[in-house]
Order: structure tokens, then sequence, then C-alpha cells
């Protein structure tokens, strides 16, 4: 037997375990573990609060649309729960009024979409309505029912902040659940409208609920729209949206936090954002560095979880 | 060094080199498909309806790589035609509620239809992910995972089969269809030998015995999708036929008529035994689902899937 031998085939060996270990992948599932929530660190609703009130620190927000969506029916009470559990800040429904005036959660005009029924919510009554059940994000039926905006509200009270999408119209009527419900300081009402019409039309409820104006920054008046609300009534934070970054508004994002009031912009679709959206974040997480480096402290994300990931990863996230 | 060592080290050295050609050359996608030959109840195997269509749109191959990355078997699509003769992934009829463009899939182009672009669960719009080509698809499953194709039965098994081929993964391809033997052999007749053919079980079908027995008499599945609106009904009595015989038994977890309402929905409210274990119990050897994820990480708790 020669030796010789031997030493050839032991570099060979090694070779071989050496390209098989160069071609094991990371366990795929170890990868997406990491990318779970790891702490589970209750967060008081106060705390919550503070950091909505606050728009100089360095926290970012973290708002869940039309709840988690991807693990229950959208706007449902699950679809809220798995929010809090998972840590979001805000979560964002849809608020709908019934013919005979019940509040409920709903995305679309009409039920056809969500629900085992069909029809129109304002023509519908809520009798009707809560004999349904609501589909899952393929339309599939679920055990899910539609939540009224109180059993909505009673379900985040203490626990997560609120955004109540297409409340604008109804803010009176919204109001008086959030009154009812004791719900007043954790929940932010939004509409695209200039100061002194939201003055004129609900004046009456600005010092008793948060409201956010909506601001499209290719509109040529952005900046006096912005400039009068923070004279006024210096909101808690401003909706913007940013088809592309070469508008000036952006720049002046770090202005605003400044005087007081948070910028918020939604990670959702690329002309929010210039592009920078959840879509693209999926493949590559840095894709969110764009609304660090631009003051962005408020993000409404279809990825919640990815998002939170990135934030922590990054200190900007409890 | 004595001799003797030197032997026992190289034949060590030997025996490691053949181990590790032999470990490289056997692919994941191999090893599924001996489970699938092979079904127990110690490995349960894990199909994901329409991709994972929770992490990116149903039928995209964002939703496919997903499910690769989470580990499961066998992903669950469906396939239709395009007026120019392409298999492309696609559940309904039309592209309405699953892309930004609207009308039936058999009047676009292959070209045509990839100009759209899919939509995310619950209609959310902006992905930027196509409408894949079964091809695109096979190559991206390559040596990985297996998949299960749907909406292609009686139909376009022709033009799967020639994709498979082209692509090299026939044994990657499961097909599946209600229609009898005798209906299957009568248009694809020994294709119907060539291809991995899981016929469903529906309960609704009077003469399911039967329609089971002409498939063990002539092409004998390795498998069976086993479906059951209660515990009274004759497939679910069929379970333990199936098992006895050494044959799968997929149980789709989707929807209450399908499972005896041991769904996942179940799983997530009541708990993962009241619904997969549940199945597991009563004989299931692979479960359809609609949470992958959680499904792996509960088998998993179980000792339920080995390495």
């Amino acid at each position: 037997m020669n030796f010789k031998i031997l030493l050839v085939l032991v570099p060979l060996l090694v070779f071989q375990v050496s390209c098989q270990n160069g071609v094991k992948t990371v366990p795929a599932s170890k990868e997406l573990d990491s990318s779970e929530p790891k702490r589970k660190v209750k967060v008081s609703i106060e705390a919550l609060i503070d950091n909505l009130t606050d728009s100089k620190n360095k926290e970012v927000i973290v708002v869940a649309h039309r709840g988690d969506w991807r693990n229950a029916p959208e706007n449902s009470l699950q679809a809220i729960d798995n929010c809090i559990k998972m840590g979001v800040d805000m979560v964002e429904i849809d608020v709908r009024e019934t013919r005979d005036g019940k509040l409920i959660l709903m995305h679309d005009e009409t039920i056809d979409r969500t629900t085992t029924g069909t029809g129109k919510v304002n023509d519908l009554t809520w009798d009707y309505l809560q004999t349904l059940q609501l589909r899952d994000g393929i339309g599939h039926e679920t055990p899910h029912k539609i939540p009224t905006l109180t059993e909505a509200l009673e379900q985040c009270k203490g626990k997560i902040l609120v955004n109540l999408d297409k409340s604008y119209d109804i803010f009176g009527q919204c109001y008086q659940v959030i009154q009812n419900t004791g719900t007043a300081n954790q929940v932010l009402i939004k509409g695209a409208i200039p100061y002194r019409q939201v003055k004129r039309e609900f004046g009456q409820y600005l010092d008793k609920v948060h409201f956010m104006p909506i601001i499209r920054a290719n509109n040529s008046n952005s900046q006096t729209v912005v400039d009068e609300y923070l004279e006024h009534l210096k909101p808690v934070a401003f909706e913007f949206t940013v088809p592309q970054d070469t508008f000036q508004i952006v720049e002046y994002f770090d202005d605003i936090r400044a005087k007081g009031s948070s910028v918020w912009v939604n990670s959702l679709w690329p002309h929010h954002n210039s592009g920078h959206d959840d879509e693209k974040a999926a493949i590559d997480p840095s894709v969110y560095d764009w609304f660090i480096e631009n003051d962005v402290d408020i993000i409404q994300t279809d990825r919640p979880k990815l998002l939170l990931a990135y934030l922590r990863a990054h200190n900007l996230h409890n | 060094m004595k001799t003797a060592l030197k032997y026992r080290i190289l034949s060590i050295a030997i025996l490691s080199v053949f181990n590790s050609i032999y470990s490289q050359d056997v692919s994941q996608s191999a090893k599924i498909l001996e489970h699938l030959k092979n079904p127990s109840g110690d490995h349960i195997l894990v199909v994901s309806h329409r991709g994972d269509w929770r992490y990116a749109p149903e039928n995209s191959l964002q939703a496919v790589q997903r499910c690769i990355d989470l580990g499961v078997d066998i992903v669950e699509l469906d396939f239709r035609l395009t007026k120019d003769g392409h298999l492309v992934a696609m559940h309904d009829e039309t592209v309405n509620r699953t892309t930004n463009g609207t009308g039936k899939v058999s009047e676009f182009s292959l070209q045509e239809i990839k100009k759209l672009r899919l939509k995310n669960a619950c209609g959310v719009r902006h992905s930027r992910q196509q409408v894949p080509t079964l091809e695109e698809v096979m190559k991206l499953v390559k040596g990985k995972v297996m998949v299960n194709l749907d909406k292609t039965e009686s139909r376009w098994v022709r033009e799967a089969y020639e994709v498979l081929k082209k692509t090299g993964t026939i044994d990657q391809a499961i097909f599946k269809g209600n229609d009898t033997f005798e209906v299957m052999k009568e248009k694809y007749g020994a294709l119907m030998d060539s291809i991995i053919y899981m016929p469903k079980l529906w309960p609704k079908n009077k003469k399911v015995r039967a329609y089971r027995e002409a498939y063990e008499s002539t092409i004998n599945p390795f498998y069976y999708e086993t479906l059951f609106d209660s515990e009274k009904a004759e497939t679910f009595a069929m379970i333990q036929d199936l098992r006895r015989d050494g044959d799968g038994f997929l149980a789709i977890a989707l929807w209450d008529d399908l499972c005896a309402g041991r769904t996942d929905e179940v799983a997530l409210l009541e708990g993962p035994e009241k619904a997969w274990g549940w199945l597991i119990e009563k004989g299931a050897t692979g479960v359809m689902t609609d949470r992958p994820k959680e499904l792996m990480e509960y088998l998993k708790s179980k000792a339920l899937r080995n390495p």
C-alpha cells in the first residue's frame, strides 16, 4: 500500500467536505426566525402616547395598515390583536357607517370582497351585517366577524394607538365612540384638507382628539398648508405623500419635527415614498434607510414584522 | 505509521469521499419524493396552498421561494393556458382578482399577461411580481421542492408534461384530479404511467370506492388527496384502507367541508392539537395548509419532521 495515495486522498476528502460546506446554505428557517420580534416587551400605552406626542426623539412609530391582514382578515379584531402581540405601535383601521348609523370596520364601500355578504355598507343594517363572516386574504370564509368601531376601540384601549381612516366625513360620530370608549388620547383622525376647513367643519373636536392633516408633496401650496397648521393647531403629526423625493417639502421634514409635529410617510406603495416601498424592502430591508435619512418618524407599513426587525436592528424601536 | 492503521485511514477516507459525493447527489426534492413514495405517520409532508400567499402574491415566484425558505415539501399552484399555449400560474379563470388587469387568462398572450403585475392578498396593490410560467416555476424549484399542479387536471396534462420534460423536472411534479381512471386513460393513454398522479377522493362521489379501486389496480398511486365534510363521510372511512395499503393520506386543512372542520384556523384559534394533531391521529401523512410556517413549527415540536 502506497502511503502517497493517502496523501492524495485525504486532501481530496477535505476538499469535498469543504465544497459541501460551501454550497450548504444557512438553514432558511433560522434566517427567517431571526427576523421575528425577539423581545415581547410590554410597552405601556402611556409610553406609546409620549412617543407619539414627542416629535424629537429617535423612536420610530410603526403603523400596521388594515391590521395584520396577512395573518387574519383585514380590519378584524384578530388582525388588531396580532399587531398588539407583535409589538406594533399603531393600527390603521377603516371606518364606515351602516344605514342605521352603526360605525363598523370596513375598507371598501361594499362588503363584497371581505365578507360573505354583498352590498354597500350604507345600504345595509347592523342586524344583517352581524350575521356575516369575514373572508381571508384570498377570499375564503373565516370564523371572524365584522367588528364595530366600539369593539375595536375597546380592544385597543390601553394597548395600541389607533388611526381611523375614512373617518373625516363622520368625524362627529367617530368622536362619540372615542369618547364613550375613553380612547381620545390614543386615537388619530385624519383628513386631506387645509386648516381653515377642518376648523370650520369640526373645530369643536380639535382640542379633544388628535387630528392629522394629510399633505400631498406634489401640491404646489403644500408648504403653506403645513405652515398654517403649525401656526394654529400644531398637529401631533403630518401624513405626507411623496411621489418623488425631489419635492422641496422633504427637506422641510426636520424643521417640522423641530417645531413639534411628527412626520408620517407610508412605506405601502412606491408613489408614497418615491419608490422606497415595502415590496422593495422585502427583497432588501436597507430600502427603509430612506425614511430614516429623510427624518420620517412614523411609518405605515404592509410588512410590520419586517419593519420592526429593521428598526430594532438600528436601535430605532424598543 | 503502521500499515494496518494506514489501511484503516484509507478505507475511512474512501468511504467518506463516496459518502460526500452521494449526499451531494441526493437533492432535497429527491428526498421529498422518497417521503411521497413511502408515506409515514412519523414524517408529515407539508403542502403549501398557492405558495405562501400571506407573504407574497398567491401563485408568484416570490411565494414559491418563500416556501423553499420555510422548508416545506410541496407547493400547490394553479396553472392555466394562455391563448398562445403557455401554462401560467393563475387560480381564477380571469386575472381580475389577483392582478392589476382584467379579462380571461385564455384571452391573453404570454407577452400580454407578463405586462400585468400581481396583487398581494386582500387585493393590496403594487407588488412587482409578474404572472409566472410553469417553466419559470419548475426552474426555480428544480432540485428543491415538489409542485402540486392544480387546474391542469383533464385539460392540460400534456402541455404541462412537455414543460416538465424540457426542464428535467418530471419527478418533481404531482398532477391531481377528480376524473375516473378510465377518463384519464382515454385522454392521456400511456402518459398516465409517466407522471406522478394523485387522485382526489371526494365525499360526494357515490362510487368513491370503485373510483379508487380503478386507480389501485392500474397506476397504483402513492397518495390520495382525501376530503371529508364530516366523520360520517365514506372517504373518512376509507382512510384506514389507504393506510393499510401503504398509501399516503393528504389532508386538506384549508376549509371546514374538506376536513370535517379541522382547519388551519382552528389550529390557530383553539390550538394545533384540535386540527393538525387530530388529522395526523386519524392517519394523515401529509397536510395541505394556508399556514405553512405555523404547521412546520408544530410538526418540528412533535418530532414529526425528520431532517
